[in-house]
């Protein structure tokens, strides 16, 4: 067996923590015994590790046996028809912002997350963190009593407490004592913060996101003289310029902007917008852009003053070459384009974009102006630097931290740790222990999101009233109470106060029902701002970047984001869209830069910037500007799980210093990258599976991306028989490669974590991945993604190998695994052309230690030395089965999870056999192709070529 | 003194005594007594030298490595193998298909050179069948430890169940698990079934009451009558036919197993007879292997002469020209044909990062056995011992190629992959080598190594010079 890996030691200590086990031997004595014993092989993925045993804390009640009569419950709960599952609406807040939820529930359990179709930033689709949140609702890590200084106190110490602090604010008019907390959206929220203002005038309060869109805002400010917030109606540009955008991927509203960008990407359904994307390090926009072109900060610096003079009447700047050719593309497309800045520009280069945006018309069509969603701090000028020289000056003696976690996310410069050391009371309330609990006086459980009401805006103003979906699993406190407790010992509930928020617009009974049904307060989308653009702002100049080189930017990782899902294993192991990197987040280097300094993937650079430095392997990042590195945050988390302690390396500390030009050094070390794409990045011959053309081409030739497929004759016919005929039609024009469907997909069909040792020996588990194909030069390449999962061929190669007859054909064209027979040869995964067969080589289901509860009981939980792989939802196809078979009919309406989670509607799944079904459509549609036709399986999955809006196939430029 | 030592004392002429290229069948002196006495004198002996001991004891080790390695892949999965997606068979395929290929050489030896009434094959028969069948039992091993659920293996078996699920028949696996246990049965029936006559002699020789009983009881009560002798030449003589087209079916078959796939590097009609020739030219040498030491530790060197070398050196020569021409053209069909995917896996083989186990697998069956053509080489027992070993690790190397290597090239780049065999791969290899071992050295120590009754007919037909 391999060395143990570092990532369990933090269960030693769990399992040395005298508190913990004390704790826990009083309720369970044989459980201490276990959790102490020494545990082997894949700690990460004993992961949840005290798991079961803890949840079963939660859920079995936490006081022991109950006392009185128990009486059985004859009658079931109201609502609750065993055996079907529930809906219930809900929101997964990101940055403040809303995107709406349906939580699937069985028995009353959450067992899954679904888009919210009446959401207007959800639309029906989710974000894979979305997804992910299941896992962190059942984490047995999460926090479940309080503690001072690390110690366990009772829930009426903790009040005590509250209530000093009560007498102190009342006392000092709420000077000194300062409320930190994420962006928030919360109208309730706001409304209690303002009440504390009200009964103590000099309380402070800071929205504060590690990784923040105060750039974004602050420019708007400039621009507008007001708070604003942007809403797009991105199906109506038809030319789109993106600078190192994060508009598909992160900004507020993103799952709707795909879904609308997505929306004319397809010539067969649409007239095609074109996207310019310029940017310094690759992203999911530029993957999917027209043209893409690499510029560092200094190159994105000088377009931008270009583009203000070709487009504003500010002083003209020679740009790029290539930049002439966009700019006439803007200029032509006068009120149908638009220019969308990423939020790492400073707030000058916003207000300017704002200024150009204007000036290209597109307001009112384009795109709109609302009042911001979010809600301010208490004063502008505050900020966390701002904060922290009052906490070491000793002029902060309170600090209530709320959801946050600045200890870890603060930029290293401002040594957040050691001014909170200085704040006589400071406590945090979080959902599980972190950097910030540990360094807090008291650390207080939140509730999590799903055990409490609260509400939430979305990018467009529209609000959601999130009920609670379950029981609280741990005895959390909400947000909205700890707040209440700073008033009054006896805070009014959180339902009360939500209520008392929408009284207006739902205080008739149906209004409110209506409201949590749909997932969305009915107009209640922001107010249009009608605000003219100061006339200043044309003459603004951006402050000059760094000129040093190479500059180090820092980017929140795609799916930890700024660390608040390092527990999550889903998202820890789903590989990063580009690098297909999981576990870790090794340095980008450009392909040149590699190159002098003679680097290769996993190498290990130690990285010093203005004193701070570490160590990181380093990872060629293709298509990357030369002049810079890029580290991704949220990772290297110093206390956190088992998932993700010590995983990557933690960059925060390297930010907010004043030097950027870092100091990279090569040392001797070596570091295995967990990829789950291991050819050569570039390949002669990858036109021929994810096929793309030029939007001429296609104008051209209607079908050029079909070759001389025709099926030929096989030796074992198959025929369609059943009633149905299942298919499924992917278009690549509209992949974005975000992997939504890929966390969807493992939650619908409990697929397990297998964790990064296994991932490094190329075991991993997806039924679904998302195929990376690069083709250029490395310096800047193509980028194309292509969804692959079993292709449900027709006559599929890995039936008739299959010794025992463990998968083979339904009558509808399924190709089914029969886990019970499985004999595991394994032959029909060399089989598969497509391989996208996975193995269980060892009993991963059973490792990962995950909360039964939060699997899916309509799936299979499969079990050691067993093949499986995609089964097109089947559980999803047998429940429509039966919808239909009771009324008679037909079933035809089955939504895969993958099909369902996607933003961009890229899958379309489908009876084939249905007249004018819109998989029939789109597989007959010019565009449609088979991926390797010549082995002649006859795939009941299609793919849809990709077309760039360009006259003729372009490398990208430099 | 012992017998043994008394035989050996006795033979002291024939001690040491290279392969010469003038050396008759058998040695003329030898007589029906003298080589009765000697081959009988080993088996009958209380105690063995001291080189039987040590490589016993060496061998058990492997052997009880090989039970750690089984118990633990038992216990913990086949995760405790490199085997990864997308090379999702590794080692134990990849053993099997040389384990079996090893096994063919006595099959082929015994069986078909009986049918051509080949008289040099006497001196060998025996110990290759042997060989066989301890070969085959290593074989036999792997593809169950291979599953995924190895306690599951018999649903490979057409048996009679309540479901009524049997098993698919157009599975290339189906077939060859078929086809193992057909080769493996009746080649341990042919084993036994020749050494039948062999045995009683043992039990007439034996002194001792034990031995008596234990050969006897083995011997089936064959008394040796003309009317025992009938029936038993028709009966071996039918076992033998039976032998050996099974012998070219099973390689076929394991061959299928591969051409059956659509896999790339796999998806060949050349396969069945590929495997054929691969065989051959490891069971050939793993009989000039054994046979050398053998010879001389036994003191066979008047039954297994130069002209034993000799001609197992010129097979040896023809089937590694056979895999040759088979290497050539797998080449000329990846070429010569239209699919994209295997000529990349081609190129990778001659030129990718695992191109060294390729040009091994070439050296060493193609390029090392040509030195067989000089008849000097072919009677040098160093030089036989080398090659035979090149050609055993040539073999190993060839399937690691196609196992393994193509395996990683499937049609779609995304799904590329590696391949880094464990610790545990390579003790359950070494385990079952020392199982091998092990079989053979005990075999050696109860049982006459040299069919007395067929060496008898060479001893009286060399003796008639009419003939």
């Amino acid at each position: 067996m391999p060395p143990v890996k570092p990532q369990w030691r933090s269960l030693e200590e769990l399992a040395q923590d005298a508190q913990f086990l004390s704790r826990v031997e009083q309720e369970f004595p044989g459980l201490v015994a276990s959790i102490s014993a020494p545990r082997d092989r894949r700690q990460a993925l004993a992961l949840m590790a005290a798991s079961l045993a803890l949840a079963g804390v939660g859920l079995g009640g936490c006081n022991g046996a109950p006392e009185g009569r128990l009486i059985p419950a004859v009658r079931s709960p109201p609502g609750i028809v065993p055996g079907t599952p529930d809906y219930y609406s809900s929101a997964h807040v990101e940055g403040g912002y809303a995107a709406g939820t349906v939580i699937k529930h069985f028995m009353g359990r959450p067992i899954k997350v679904e888009g919210n179709p009446f959401h207007p930033a959800s639309l029906g689709a989710t974000s894979p963190m979305a997804q992910a949140e299941l896992l962190n609702f059942y984490d047995p890590r999460r926090s479940w009593g309080v503690t001072r200084a690390n110690l366990p106190q009772s829930r009426s110490a903790l009040e005590q407490a509250l209530a000093e602090q009560r007498a102190r604010l009342a006392t000092t008019g709420g000077a000194g004592f300062v409320i930190l907390t994420g962006a928030s959206t919360s109208p309730t929220l706001a409304a209690q913060l303002d009440a504390l203002r009200k009964s103590y005038p000099q309380i402070r309060w800071l929205h504060w996101e590690p990784i923040g869109r105060e750039n974004v805002e602050k420019g708007f400010a400039l621009a507008y003289g007001a708070r604003l917030e942007l809403k797009l109606q991105i199906q109506n540009a038809d030319v789109i310029l993106a600078i190192d955008s994060d508009l598909l991927s992160a900004a507020p509203g993103h799952l709707n902007f795909a879904r609308e960008f997505a929306s004319r990407r397809n010539p067969t359904r649409a007239k095609m917008n074109r996207l310019y994307a310029i940017e310094a390090t690759p992203s999911l926009i530029a993957a999917v852009a027209d043209e893409r072109f690499i510029a560092g900060p200094q190159d994105s610096h000088r377009v931008l003053r270009a583009l203000a003079g070709a487009l504003l009447d500010a002083e003209p700047v020679e740009g790029p070459p290539w930049l002439d050719r966009i700019v006439s593309d803007l200029k032509a497309n006068r009120g149908r384009a638009f220019i969308h800045l990423g939020p790492d520009h400073p707030p000058e280069a916003h207000a300017l974009v704002c200024a150009m945006n204007e000036a290209l018309g597109g307001r009112g069509t384009v795109y709109t102006l609302l009042e911001a969603a979010t809600h301010a701090s208490s004063d502008d000028s505050l900020s966390l630097s701002a904060l922290i020289p009052d906490m070491r000056a000793d002029r902060i003696s309170s600090l209530l931290i709320i959801d946050s976690n600045p200890v870890y996310a603060a930029p290293g410069a401002l040594d957040f740790a050691e001014a909170l050391r200085q704040v006589d009371f400071s406590l945090c309330l979080s959902a599980t222990p972190n950097e910030t609990t540990d360094a807090s006086l008291w650390a207080v459980p939140m509730a999590h999101p799903w055990e409490g009401w609260s509400d939430a805006r979305a990018f467009d103003g529209t609000a959601t009233v999130m009920q609670p979906q379950a029981l609280p699993l741990y005895q959390g406190l909400e947000p909205h109470d700890l707040l209440g407790l700073l008033l009054r010992p006896d805070p009014p509930k959180s339902l009360d106060l939500i209520r008392e928020t929408w009284r207006v617009p739902l205080g008739a009974k149906d209004a409110w029902i209506d409201a949590l049904a749909n997932g969305v307060v009915p107009d209640s989308i922001g107010p249009v701002s009608n605000r003219p653009l100061s006339n200043a702002v044309a003459r603004i100049r951006p402050p000059e970047p760094p000129s040093a080189t190479p500059v180090l930017l820092f980017r929140p990782d795609p799916y930890l984001l700024d660390g608040r899902y390092a527990d999550n294993p889903w998202l820890q192991e789903l590989p990063r869209p580009l690098t297909k990197i999981s576990w870790g987040n090794p340095l980008q280097i450009s392909p040149k830069r590699a190159r002098e300094m003679l680097l290769h993937d996993g190498d290990v650079v130690r990285i010093a910037v203005d004193g701070a430095h570490t160590k990181a392997p380093i990872i060629i990042a293709p298509g990357q500007s030369d002049d810079c590195i890029v580290a991704l945050l949220g990772f290297g988390r110093s206390h956190a799980g088992p998932v993700g302690q010590n995983i990557g390396v933690d960059f925060f500390k390297l930010m907010g210093r004043s030097c950027c030009a870092p100091d990279v050094q090569k040392t001797n070390a070596r570091e295995e990258l967990a990829s789950t794409q291991h050819h050569a990045n570039m390949f002669d011959e990858q036109g021929v599976y994810a096929r793309s053309g030029a939007l001429a081409q296609f104008l051209a030739d209607p079908n050029f991306a079909r070759r001389n497929e025709e099926p030929q004759p096989s030796f074992y016919e198959w025929k369609p028989q059943g009633p149905a005929a299942w298919g499924m039609s992917i278009d690549l024009n509209a992949c974005i490669g975000c992997k939504a469907c890929v966390v969807a997909c493992q939650a619908e069909n409990n697929i397990p974590v297998v964790g990064k040792e296994e991932i490094l020996r190329e075991r991993e588990m997806y039924w679904l991945r998302i195929d990376r194909y690069y083709d250029g030069p490395p310096e800047s390449p193509k980028v194309s993604f292509q969804p692959v999962l079993c292709m449900h061929c027709e006559e599929a190669p890995c039936e008739p190998v299959c010794p025992v007859g463990a998968t083979l054909h339904d009558a509808e064209g399924l190709n089914v695994m029969v886990y019970n027979r499985c004999v595991g040869t394994r032959f029909c995964s060399n089989n598969c052309p497509y391989k996208v067969r996975r193995f269980n080589y060892f009993d991963f289901a059973g490792e990962e230690r995950r909360a039964i509860e939060s699997r899916n009981p309509d799936v299979t939980v499969r079990a050691r030395g067993v093949m499986e792989k995609c089964t097109f939802c089947l559980q999803r196809i047998a429940a429509a089965r039966i919808v239909a078979d009771r009324e008679g009919e037909k079933a035809s309406a089955v939504t895969t999870a993958c099909e369902a989670a996607c933003p961009t509607r890229a899958f379309t799944f489908g009876d084939l056999a249905e007249k004018g079904s819109e998989v029939a459509a789109r597989r007959a549609g010019p565009l449609s192709y088979a991926l390797l036709a010549d082995q002649n399986t006859k795939p009941r999955v299609t793919y849809e070529a990709r077309v760039l809006n360009v006259d003729e196939p372009k490398e990208t430029k430099k | 003194m012992t017998l043994l030592q008394a035989q050996l004392a006795r033979d002291i002429s024939a001690e040491g005594r290279p392969p010469h290229e003038n050396d008759p069948i058998v040695a003329p002196e030898q007589t029906l007594s003298s080589m009765t006495s000697q081959i009988c004198a080993p088996p009958l002996e209380r105690t063995w030298p001291l080189w039987w001991k040590l490589s016993l004891a060496a061998a058990l080790v492997f052997v009880f490595i090989l039970v750690v390695a089984i118990g633990w892949l038992f216990y913990a999965g086949v995760g405790i193998w490199g085997i990864d997606w997308p090379v999702v068979w590794g080692f134990a395929i990849l053993n099997y298909v040389w384990w079996i290929a090893i096994a063919s050489g006595g099959t082929f030896i015994s069986a078909l050179f009986y049918l051509a009434e080949v008289e040099w094959r006497s001196a060998l028969n025996r110990l290759a069948e042997t060989i066989t069948i301890f070969a085959a039992a290593c074989a036999a091993i792997y593809p169950i430890l291979h599953l995924g659920r190895p306690w599951l293996f018999y649903w490979l078996f057409p048996y009679p169940n309540v479901m009524g699920v049997w098993p698919q028949f157009r599975s290339p696996l189906l077939w060859d698990f078929v086809a193992i246990l057909t080769y493996v049965v009746s080649s341990i029936l042919f084993w036994y079934y020749g050494l039948v006559p062999d045995l009683a002699t043992m039990r007439d020789k034996a002194g001792a009451q034990d031995k008596r009983r234990f050969y006897g009881v083995f011997a089936l009560g064959f008394r040796g009558s003309q009317n025992a002798w009938r029936y038993y030449r028709i009966g071996y003589g039918l076992l033998a036919a039976a032998m050996a087209p099974l012998v070219i079916s099973v390689h076929s078959i394991v061959g299928l197993d591969f051409a059956g796939a659509a896999t790339v590097g796999w998806h060949s009609t050349e396969f069945p007879p590929f495997f054929v020739f691969g065989a051959l030219l490891s069971g050939f040498a793993t009989v000039m292997l054994l046979a050398i030491p053998v010879r001389r530790l036994l003191r066979l060197e008047d039954f297994i002469t130069g002209r034993h070398f000799d001609i197992l050196g010129k097979l040896l020569l023809t089937s590694s020209l056979c895999v040759g021409y088979a290497y050539l053209m797998e080449a000329f069909t990846v070429f010569y044909g239209p699919d994209a995917a295997e000529k990349r896996l081609f190129i990778d083989k001659l030129t990718g990062e695992l191109a060294p186990v390729y040009w091994a697998t070439i050296l060493f069956n193609v390029v090392a056995p040509q030195s067989m053509w000089r008849r000097s080489v072919r009677l040098n027992e160093t030089l036989v011992v080398l090659i035979s070993l090149f050609v055993i690790v040539g073999m190993w190397c060839e399937r690691y190629v196609i196992v393994v290597m193509s395996l990683r090239r499937t049609h779609l780049p995304s799904a590329w992959g590696g391949y880094t065999p464990t610790i545990w791969d390579w003790l359950t290899l070494f385990g079952t080598v020392g199982l091998f071992i092990a079989g053979l050295l005990i075999a050696i120590r109860l049982l006459p190594v040299i069919s007395m009754f067929e060496m008898r007919e060479v001893i009286l037909r060399n003796a008639r010079p009419e003939k």
